[in-house]
């Protein structure tokens, strides 16, 4: 009990050095790196009078140290700084962006969760026979394919060729719910062949556990052998890699909201690279950071809980 | 599992012949024709700025690979210096200094990671990988370390320390070469993530001209053409999938032959 409890102390300080690195990372990537921020962002056409607009309103005469501090005591009061190109607050620009990009990522973890293990619990039914090979050899496969190469192949042939679903968001999700479709489709496939193949390992290593023999000796079907006491097993590695996942996820939505015209925050993200509105990426890449780190850490400590026997990393 | 095998050889071989051999059967520049026509002289049609869509094709699959592979080498050259002399050190602070950072990097997405950076610095092909690097990095360096330090607790370590072997020849003379298996298995993963990064950054925009010779910007930059001349969209795409999906499955298949001991 002590060591869990130790773990557990152990992990969340973790979690805590990660989410205060996280900012710092971000502005040093973002500040301290080219020579100065403000040339970089007047771009091809240096005009010196826009270098000194820029300067002044990034605060660049003041030192990074000092900077940093005003940005970071920023963070904590929940104000994220305002953007450059417009002169909106960053806040204003998460707010518009979130509805599509949540409604996506929860579409996508809906599907994804109940998918992936039974992806995982058929495969692993016989093991080398040849659903599981079929299985095996096909998320392999997709696996590796970028969201953006599946995505076009899928709109040339689903929507373009044969007409079933439009080919982007533009017409709105609420007059027109099919236009998720193919976006959640392209989104889930990467994340499910990894999930499925760790449920799969997970399932053959907790069918060969003495428990579960034990349970075949008592005569319980093997149905309810599996479902009940091999699954939550195996779900451990899987809770784990869910949570790494959610990486993918938002590379995925990132790329997945520039195929299909959504405007959710990977849009946001895009725009502001490209027009190098560095308080608002600043922004958007804390908000994505944190979001990785709270999910992880929640990740780690339920898989301690379903196995705590189990090593988990801290 | 030789079908797979067979089956990864064969998508790897046409993506691959075509990035290395590509360059040299493109031949020079024709003069440009209307955007986005099929036929008219141009087996693969046009692309968005009326080029040649095969002499595209030829051309854009060598920054794709040669990117990937040289951020793999860079993910490796500094991850296993990293994870190996945090292994074998009997300094624990400097184990600490050593991992601890990439506990850190671990935690920003890496697509986000590289959009960050991008946004400040505009990369070239030579910023794309040294990116894609930097965020293998932390995975790889733990691969390394995780197994370095096993290796580092047999008695065959003790006793080359014990006889005054130089650190050098303990860390790359016995461990490196006790965990090449491990490490060659690493090194593929990492390469598939590279391809799948570095043409999903080209995809976006990051690191490449907009009208580079690239597969992944002809998928983007064509796109808006999708419907009159897809197969400026549909060959790239096809092509990236391929080299992808196969990687994978050839590096599955070497895994699975490893497992079981054969002997390469």
């Amino acid at each position: 009990m002590t060591s869990l409890r130790s773990w557990t102390g152990r992990r969340l300080a973790l979690g805590l050095g990660q989410a205060a690195a996280v900012p710092a990372l971000v502005f040093v990537l973002t500040e301290a790196l080219p020579g100065d921020a403000a040339d970089a962002l007047a771009g091809d056409d240096p005009d010196p009078r826009r270098i000194a607009v820029l300067r002044a309103a990034m605060h660049l005469d003041r030192p990074a140290r000092q900077r940093f501090l005003d940005w970071a005591g920023g963070l904590l009061r929940g104000d994220l700084g305002t953007s450059l190109v417009s002169g909106r607050p960053v806040t204003r620009y998460l707010a518009d962006g979130l509805a599509p990009t949540l409604l996506l990522a929860a579409l996508a973890l809906a599907l994804l969760v109940p998918l992936s293990l039974l992806l995982g619990v058929l495969a692993a039914g016989r093991e080398g026979g040849p659903l599981d090979r079929a299985i095996g050899s096909a998320t392999l496969a997709v696996y590796a394919v970028p969201e953006f190469a599946l995505g076009v192949l899928l709109v040339s042939v689903v929507a373009l060729r044969l007409g079933w679903l439009p080919p982007t968001a533009v017409g709105g999700v609420r007059e027109q719910p099919a236009v998720l479709v193919l976006p959640v489709l392209v989104l889930v496939a990467r994340p499910l062949c990894s999930i499925s193949r760790l449920v799969r390992a997970g399932m053959l290593a907790a069918l060969d556990a003495p428990h579960v023999r034990q349970a075949r000796r008592h005569g319980l079907s093997e149905a309810r052998i599996r479902w009940t006491h091999a699954l939550p097993n195996a779900l451990a590695p899987a809770a784990q890699q869910l949570a790494r996942t959610c990486d993918w996820l938002l590379c995925g939505v990132v790329v997945v909201e520039a195929l299909f015209v959504v405007p959710g925050l990977g849009t946001v993200l895009l725009d502001a690279v490209a027009a190098r509105d560095v308080p608002v990426v600043q922004g958007l890449a804390v908000v994505f950071g944190l979001f990785t780190v709270v999910l992880n850490l929640a990740a780690d400590l339920l898989a301690r809980r379903l196995a705590p026997r189990s090593e988990a990393a801290a | 599992m030789r079908p797979r095998f067979l089956l990864g050889a064969a998508l790897v071989a046409v993506p691959l012949l075509l990035a290395l051999c590509g360059p040299l059967l493109a031949g020079p520049a024709g003069p440009r024709a209307v955007s986005f026509t099929p036929g008219q002289g141009h087996w693969l049609g046009t692309d968005f700025t009326g080029r040649d869509v095969w002499r595209q094709v030829l051309l854009g699959g060598r920054p794709v690979v040669l990117v990937a592979l040289a951020a793999t080498a860079l993910t490796y050259a500094v991850a296993l210096p990293v994870g190996l002399a945090a292994a074998l050190t009997r300094r624990t602070w400097l184990e600490e200094v050593l991992m601890r950072p990439l506990d850190v990097l671990i935690a920003v997405p890496s697509l986000v990671l590289v959009l960050v950076c991008a946004a400040a610095l505009s990369p070239g092909p030579v910023g794309l990988s040294a990116l894609v690097a930097l965020v293998a990095v932390p995975d790889a360096a733990r691969t390394v370390h995780a197994g370095a330090v096993e290796v580092a607790a047999r008695p065959a370590v003790e006793a080359m320390r014990m006889s005054g072997e130089s650190s050098a020849r303990i860390a790359l003379g016995y461990t490196a070469r006790s965990l090449r298996r491990t490490l060659a298995a690493d090194a593929g993963t990492r390469l598939v993530g590279a391809l799948y990064l570095v043409s999903t950054a080209a995809f976006l925009g990051v690191g490449v001209q907009p009208d580079a010779s690239d597969w992944a910007v002809m998928v983007d930059r064509n796109r808006p053409g999708l419907d009159l001349q897809p197969l400026a969209v549909l060959v790239p795409a096809a092509l990236i999938a391929a080299l992808a999906t196969g990687t994978n499955l050839l590096l599955d298949a070497a895994l699975h032959r490893g497992g079981r001991g054969a002997r390469r």
